[in-house]
Order: C-alpha cells, then structure tokens, then sequence
C-alpha cells in the first residue's frame, strides 16, 4: 500500500523516477531492463497505451502501481506526425536505437534486456488483397530471435494483437519461442478485460455452441472479437482440440444462414442482452430494444458478416460482425447442463483512459516476472489462424475452406486471467 | 418467450391478453390473471427522462437473465404531470394501446373507476420543469403525488406496493412522513437511485459484518441532483458493517476552494478524508482525466485535481455516523466521469471498487433497478430497505442546508435510522 507522502508524490516523482538506463547499469539488483519495439509511438498508439503503463505506472487492484522494471530501450519502426518517441525516451532516461538489434544490445554487443515487447500495431502499412494489414511483427520478432541466438540467452517476449497475418509466419513464431524456450505472452485485450458479468466458464465444460458479436473494421476489430470467443470456448472439455473449417459470410447471406440455424438466435438474443449500446431505434429516444428478434438488424447492419469456426472437437463457434446495430463486443454460448445460454459483455472503458490495456500490462508484468506466460500463445496462434483463413474464405468467393494448418491443439490456463479485482 | 395459456385459462383472461401481443409485435404474454396491473405516476416521458427509462423497459422489455426479458405484467395507467414538445407520450399510448393515460393521478390509479385498480404504482418524478428554492433545491413533487396515491389506498381500502425513483422528497419531514405513511399503510415501499445496484468493476460487495472506519463516494454532477446518487451509491456498501445502520449524526458540505483546501488536510480528523480512499476511486475510475497532454492516462497529484474539475461545483458532504463511522462523497466533474467508492476496514484494509454506469443511450444501469421493481410486484416485498433511501434523503437535504447556512457543520438527530442491510448482494452480478 502506498503512503499518504508516496501519493502525494507520485505525479511530480513520475517523470523523474532514477531511470538509469542501459549505460547506467540497473538502478537496483532486481529491476528487470525493457526493450520496446514499435511500429509508431505517438498518442493513443498502442505502443503509447502499453509503454506508458511501464513508464509511469497504471491501476491495479485499486492502486496506482509502479512496475518494478524499467524500459531502457525502443526501436520505432517509423516516426510520423505527432511521434513522442524521443521525447519519452528524454523524459524517462531511455534511448531510441535505429535498429532492433541495437535496441535489444542497448548499442552493446550482447542482449541487454530482460524482455522486450513487441507492439507492432498502427502506422503506415500496405494492405493485401484479403484486406490484411502487412505489420512486421513476424519480420522483427525474427531480428529478436536472431539476437536471442546469436547472445545465446533469450528472454520473454511480449507480442500486441495477433501473431502475424499469415499463419505459417505465426507458427513460426510460436515454434522459434518453443525452440528457444523463452515465454511468449500474445493477443489481444478483450481476454483480459473487465467482463460483466464478471463470468468465466469452468474448466472442461461441455460447450454446445457459442457466438460472439463484434463489431469494428477487419483485420483489426474481428481479430479481437475472434480472441474473446477463443478465451471462453478454450475453456471446455479436452481444451482446444484445433480447428476444421473456416467460413466467412456476409450481407443477407448471414440472416439467412440465421433463420437456417446456423447460428442460433437464441444465443444472439442472450448476447445483445449484455450490449449497452444498440443502435438503430434506440438512438431515436434510448428505447430498449429485442434486437435479436425485433427485425431491426437486417435494416440498420449495412455490412453484416459471419465467421463460422468448425472445430475438430466438433464445437461450432460463429462471429457476427454487426457494424450499425451495436457498438459493443459481446458472447454467448449454451452449456450442456444449463437451461439457459450464458452471456457477457467484453467491457472495453473508453477513451483515452482504455482501462482494459492497464488489464494486459498487468499480464505482461506476471510474464516478465514470473517467466512463465500466464496464458498460452496457442490461443493467438489459432486465432491468427483462423482470421488468416476467414479472410482467405472471403476473397474466395466466400466458400467454406478445410483448415489442415489449424490442428493446433492446447490447454487452456487453470485460472482466470481476465480483470475482476 | 411465450408460454401456452394454462388449461385453467378462462377465455376472457386469453383475450385480454391478447392487446399485448398486438402491441409492437411483442411475444404472447402469460396467462392475464396473474399479471400485475401497473399504474406509472410520472414528471414528464421525453427521450433520457428517468420515465422514459424505467417505463419504457416496463413496456419493452429489457436485457436481464441472459435474454431480452419482458416483465410479467402490464402498465395499464399512466398519469403525466408535464408534456414537453419532445413528449414521447403520445408515441407509447399508441404503440402499447394497453396502457391508457388519465388527467389524474386518482383517476390513473382507479383506471377511471372508484376503487384502485393496479397491483402496483411506479412513482418517477425525476425532470421536468419545477421551480428551485433558495436552497437550490427542485421541487419534485414527489411527496404531494405519494400522498394523492396512498389517498386512493385508504379510499379504497387497500395498498399495493410502490417504487419511488431517487430520493423521497426535497423535504425531510416529508421523506419521512412517505416512509411512516407505507408502514401505516403497510405495502412495500422500494426507492433510491440506480447506483446501488448497477453492476461493479470489480463485482464485489461489502462483506457482511466488517467493521468499517472511512468511507468514500467518488462521483459526478451537482448538488440537489447527484448527491443523492453519490450517498445512495456509500450508503448500500457502508450499511452492511458490523450492527447495520444506526444512522448519521452530523453532515459538513463544502463547495467550492473550501473543498480543495479539506483536500489537503490530510485526514477525516483534520477536516477532509483519507487521501488512501480518495486514490483508490481514481485507480477505480475509467474517466480519469489526463493532466498531461501527449498521456492518456496518469494519476494526478493533488495539487492537479482542481485545475481538472471542469462542471459544476466541487462538493463535498463529510457526515458522521452514530457508531462513529465516517463517510464523505465528493462530486467533482471533470476529474472523472464515473462513480466511484473505497472503504478502510478496520485493520486497515482499503476496498474499493466503481459502480458501472453505462453510457447513456441505453442507460442500462435501470435494468437491475426495473428487475428489483418487478420483483416487488410480483412478491409484495421491496428487495431492500427504503430506510437506507429515507437516511440518503435525509443526508442530502441536510447536505443543501449545511451549503445554504456557510458550510456550517450541522448536528442531524433527526438522521438516527437504524436499520439492517439484506443478506444477499442486491446489485446486478450475475
């Protein structure tokens, strides 16, 4: 607990903590040194979002916490308007190095970090044609490895969002830490944030079906909706047993494979009880709404799209994408044994606080100090693969695709890891 | 949703059923008998209104029990004192023809007749355009309208259970002659805010029996309007301490520089609160305002918190309780958004938590307040006391007297509620 005095310090003492950085050795025996490589760091960037709970501490558990652990050094891939890279690395008494290589060696010749984070997510890249955002992080989690190798040490690594777009990059990844036996902590932070109710499956569960609605652009907004269905459906009997088949539908298509039953209303109904934000009538004078089986989503979801996710245990889990009819991220599945389906909502606090990164920077955190990864990066692993497959379904005229590469099976962690102290 | 009419239905239960499944395309309702008649009392019904909220989830439905749940019986009579141009009045009469609107409130709750006619009474006075006092105080009349519904009960010789939004009256004596006259009366009587029993990040509760020494209520708004939702939100954490409530024994407001100045004083003792309690309900907020430019999200000292208060005026009540207990809520707009609440247990302990408010468009935050009401309706019994509802009223109206006479402490004798907590959790968490 912190004093009174500590408090009132904490803002002046923030910008100023003894950040000795990497020439200067560490400022105590045990404060672990951070590498951060960046796609952009400039305000409301995810590397911002992250590298700023490290440097001037977040909430948790009621606490403004100070990590135990200093960043010494970033690499920026690219520097645009706004960019708050050098003026962070004055402030904190970190340096900017012009490669990832130096960034990790702090200019030296040997790794001379204790971890590093790879936040590769915003900044100027080239799309494909299957609407993939083209960020380097398999590109720069290899200059990480190839230092790991070449210092013969390797040290855990953080990487934001999925793996990388194309999923033989993404199991490389995952195979290299395996190889190399360094954790890897992955994904997104709707695993990890606030959830209401504040729910989690037990383990081994008998799962009969599950939906999750999202909403947002691809590939960024359905990659986090496809990580939240994953960290509730890993949870059930067997664990993941990898996954079979992937589609992805769109326009009337998706009502239509509702009134088929290939995705249950029920569930969506269970799952917009949750959203606190409909859209459609209710924006005309705040009236609540049966959206699910009021008729509405058809008019006001301009560019409706299903996910459909067969699993080799047999589980379907489906992704509806539901721009224009809600603005939040929301899940449902039956269990065997339960009359009724269960149902959350992913609470993602607004800005420019976004509370649930402070969730994921505590998970990071654990990871570093524990060396172990909380949760397995499987569960990216797979997700990047199954949104890689979906978006190669769509551009595929959106026909189902057998996803032979997707046999990745895992275990889910024992304990809960998302926000609820 | 719907459920088949029961073979004991009479045919004239299954017809009068049937205008609710005209009405909007709602699902079959059950079986008529059993389905409580509700009167609604209210200021004005006009998009965000409390009206608008509570009724409408009342005639719509609402996301509860992992559905979109429809309660169990019909709004019957509504009685409207203010019809703005934005009413939307005129919009539910026609779209929920089961619902009729009477000139007043004895004729709503008769439904024209001369007897009452409802199974239970939705008091929402809360908007609208009624005058302020000196004091700053609107004049909801919340007990004039209490008294016109319970005249019908003694007319006709029969209670039935009612739900009053926020707090009970501007006016002490009132408040209290509300809760006397339902004990008489003998209903169930259900008031306060939404705080109480919104959702809570985290979803924790106070546990039952501890013995507290400092509480405090983080929240937003202004004096006469949010104070009430700031105590109500202390109040149901505090009441659940060792020996329940024994009620409040004196209130100190401050508004404005004064508040600031309590701020730095370091303690309860010393003339402000804990400043441990008051971290802990910014580490709880998700509002926070940045004091920096380039950072999202950073903890201000306290020598920062003024220059980020942005509406209304800062407001402080620091009341004592009987049992020695001490509690401040301080609503200061613009530092955060949200409303939130930490407690030293004794021991030393600091819990903490924010009563989740969701954004307005949908107001989610009246879904649990709606399933409480409907609970009451359909059993007889309020879920939880309207003494914690009479002591957060009482606070209050001792809060705007202790501004209006200098931000003098006030003794409040009047204040010694004493009452016990439910035993269960009443907020939404599941």
């Amino acid at each position: 607990m912190l004093s009174r005095r500590t408090f009132l310090e904490i803002a002046a003492a923030s910008g100023l903590a003894a950040h000795l950085g990497c020439a200067g050795g560490p400022s105590t025996k045990k404060r672990k040194k951070l590498a951060i490589v960046a796609s952009i760091w400039r305000y409301l960037s995810h590397a911002q979002h992250f590298g700023d709970r490290f440097l001037v501490g977040y909430p948790r558990k009621g606490q403004w916490h100070h990590p135990e652990m200093d960043v010494v050094s970033l690499y920026v891939d690219q520097k645009p308007e706004g960019d708050q890279s050098q003026a962070r690395a004055d402030e904190f008494g970190f340096q900017v190095y012009p490669t990832i290589q130096e960034a990790l060696r702090c200019g030296g010749d040997k790794l001379a970090v204790d971890a590093v984070l790879l936040i590769i997510e915003h900044g100027d890249y080239p799309r494909n044609a299957k609407g993939q955002v083209l960020y380097p992080r398999y590109e720069f989690f290899q200059q990480v490895v190839e230092v790991f190798e070449q210092d013969g040490r390797a040290v855990p690594v953080f990487n934001d969002k999925h793996l990388s777009y194309d999923t033989a990059k993404a199991k490389k990844m995952v195979a290299d830490s395996k190889r190399l036996g360094f954790p890897l902590l992955a994904g997104s932070s709707l695993p990890v944030t606030w959830r209401i109710p504040a729910i989690e499956f037990p383990l081994d569960c008998v799962i009969e079906e599950a939906l999750m609605v999202g909403v947002g652009s691809s590939d960024a907004s359905d990659y986090h909706a496809l990580e939240a269905m994953q960290c509730m459906v890993e949870r059930r009997r067997g664990g993941e047993s990898g996954v079979k088949s992937v589609q992805l539908i769109q326009g009337d298509a998706v009502w239509k494979a509702g009134g088929e039953g290939r995705w249950s209303k029920r569930l969506l109904e269970a799952a917009l009880s949750r959203s606190n934000k409909l859209l459609g009538d209710t924006l005309i004078d705040a009236r609540p709404q049966d959206l699910a089986n009021n008729g509405q989503l058809p008019k006001i979801v301009k560019e409706p799209a299903a996910y459909f996710i067969e699993h080799a245990d047999g589980l379907q889990s489906t992704l509806l994408m539901l721009n224009g009819g809600v603005q939040d991220r929301t899940f449902a599945a039956k269990l065997q044994g339960m009359p009724e389906p269960q149902s959350l909502l992913f609470q993602l606090p607004p800005l420019p606080n976004v509370t649930y990164s402070a969730c994921l920077a505590e998970k990071i955190e654990e990871m570093i100090e524990t060396g172990q990864a909380p949760f397995p990066a499987e569960r990216t692993l797979i997700v990047s693969g199954i949104l890689d497959h979906c978006l190669e379904s769509k551009v595929q005229g959106n026909r189902k695709l057998e996803t032979p590469e997707l046999q990745i099976r895992y275990r889910p962690p024992e304990g809960s890891h998302f926000c609820r102290a | 949703m719907s459920r088949a009419p029961s073979p004991g239905l009479s045919r004239r239960n299954v017809l009068s059923a049937a205008p609710l499944t005209a009405a909007g395309g709602m699902a079959a309702a059950v079986p008529s008998r059993k389905r409580p008649r509700i009167a609604a009392v209210v200021s004005e019904y006009r998009r965000y209104s409390h009206a608008q909220h509570i009724v409408d989830r009342f005639l719509w439905g609402y996301g509860w029990g992992n559905r979109h749940h429809r309660p169990p019986m019909d709004v019957v009579s509504v009685y409207v004192d203010q019809t703005p141009k934005n009413t939307l009045i005129h919009d539910r009469l026609r779209r929920f023809p089961t619902m009729k609107k009477y000139p007043t409130i004895a004729e709503a709750l008769t439904q024209g007749g001369s007897r009452l006619a409802v199974d239970g009474v939705l008091l929402i006075g809360e908007h609208g355009n009624y005058p302020k006092n000196e004091k700053g105080q609107t004049l909801y009349p919340r007990y004039e309208w209490f008294k016109e519904i319970t005249r019908v009960f003694r007319d006709s010789g029969r209670s039935v259970p009612v739900f009053n939004d926020k707090h009970l009256s501007w006016k002490w004596e009132w408040a209290k002659e509300m809760v006397d006259i339902s004990r008489e009366l003998d209903f169930a009587f259900l008031a306060g805010s939404s705080v109480p029993v919104t959702p809570r990040l985290p979803s924790i509760d106070m546990p039952l029996g501890v013995e507290i020494e400092e509480a405090l209520c983080l929240a937003v708004g202004g004096m006469d309007g949010y104070d009430i939702h700031a105590l109500e939100g202390l109040q149901c954490m505090v009441e659940r301490r060792r020996g329940g409530e024994t009620g409040a024994a004196s209130i100190h407001a401050l508004r404005g520089d004064p508040v600031f100045q309590a701020m730095k004083a370091g303690s309860w003792q010393a003339g402000g609160w804990d400043p441990e309690l008051f971290q802990a309900c910014l580490c709880r907020s998700h509002s926070l305002t940045p004091n920096r430019e380039g950072f999202n999200h950073v903890l201000p000292s306290l020598e920062q918190v003024p220059g980020l208060i942005t509406e209304n005026t800062p407001l402080a009540y620091r009341f004592e309780y009987l049992d020695g207990l001490k509690g401040t809520i301080l609503l200061m707009e613009g530092l955060v958004m949200d409303f939130t609440f930490a407690a030293r247990l004794k021991g030393g302990e600091v819990i903490s938590t924010q009563m989740f408010l969701p954004p307005r468009e949908v107001c989610n935050f009246f879904n649990p307040q709606c399933h409480h009401v409907e609970q009451m309706f359909l059993t007889g019994k309020a879920g939880y006391p309207v003494e914690r509802t009479l002591l957060t009223t009482g606070l209050t109206a001792a809060g705007v007297e202790s501004v209006w006479q200098g931000q003098k402490r006030l003794d409040t004798p009047h204040l010694n509620i004493r009452y016990q907590p439910t035993q269960e959790s009443t907020f939404w968490r599941s």
